[in-house]
């Protein structure tokens, strides 16, 4: 199946990208997708180990780690936001 | 109305799209960019704002949605910029309309506080060719907390 990472802030600069696509195993949950995007790279351990970041799946905030990704998903990586 | 543009826009238009007999205060917060430090001796020329835009749209509904059942609104508007702004141009406009001009005014500054800490937009400060990542405020935090016993 194929997850659709985006970017912004610090991490989009970083990255220097907005965003990836990545073709993972089917069956895969958030959890597991994090040890998989770890393993590819080890920036995205400063990412997870930072609690100011918020993830989102399809605009909607994870809020438990064992959620079930499926084909077409997009997965938001946030820093704390500065609108307005 | 929530929009989410990349150019000016004009605060006549979008305050008649508002109008209406049953409005006895309508309030307006315009926040703009203000002439911050970009370096020790450099005063920024412009900010850059970055957005997630189908996430923040759906954020601002949401916050929209709270003050109008909160304060009993008749009408909010939320409109905010992204990309380039110069120095002193517009970046949002709220507007409440209701009865009374409490909850306009209550409810307006419900809504910018909101936005402020939940809705998914960055901002950068610029000079020249240069760009810096403007940090989120702990203050910003703070007084969207005081709407946390007041609006549930």
């Amino acid at each position: 199946m194929k997850i659709t990472v985006k970017y912004f802030s610090w991490i989009r600069v970083k990255l220097n990208k907005h965003e990836d696509l990545f073709e993972v195993n089917d069956k895969l949950n958030f959890q597991d997708f994090k040890s998989y995007l770890i393993q590819k790279d080890n920036f995205y351990l400063e990412v997870f180990n930072d609690d100011s970041i918020k993830f989102f799946i399809n605009f909607k905030e994870i809020e438990n780690e064992e959620i079930k990704l499926h084909d077409g998903d997009e997965l938001g990586i946030l820093p704390p936001v500065t609108g307005g | 109305m929530i929009r989410i543009v990349d150019s000016d826009f004009h605060i006549d238009d979008l305050y008649s799209s508002i109008k209406s007999n049953k409005n006895g205060a309508i309030s307006i917060f315009v926040g703009t960019v203000r002439d911050d430090l970009f370096n020790e001796n450099q005063i920024i020329d412009s900010i850059f704002l970055e957005c997630y835009e189908d996430l923040a749209i759906k954020q601002l509904e949401e916050i929209r949605d709270l003050a109008i059942k909160r304060w009993k609104l008749n009408d909010c508007v939320i409109i905010h910029r992204v990309g380039k702004i110069l120095l002193g141009d517009k970046i949002v406009l709220i507007i409440t309309s209701s009865s009374h001009r409490e909850e306009a005014l209550r409810s307006n500054e419900f809504v910018i506080d909101q936005l402020k800490i939940k809705a998914a937009f960055w901002k950068f400060k610029e000079f020249g060719k240069d760009s810096k990542i403007i940090e989120a405020k702990k203050e910003d935090r703070k007084k969207s907390l005081k709407w946390k016993d007041i609006v549930k």
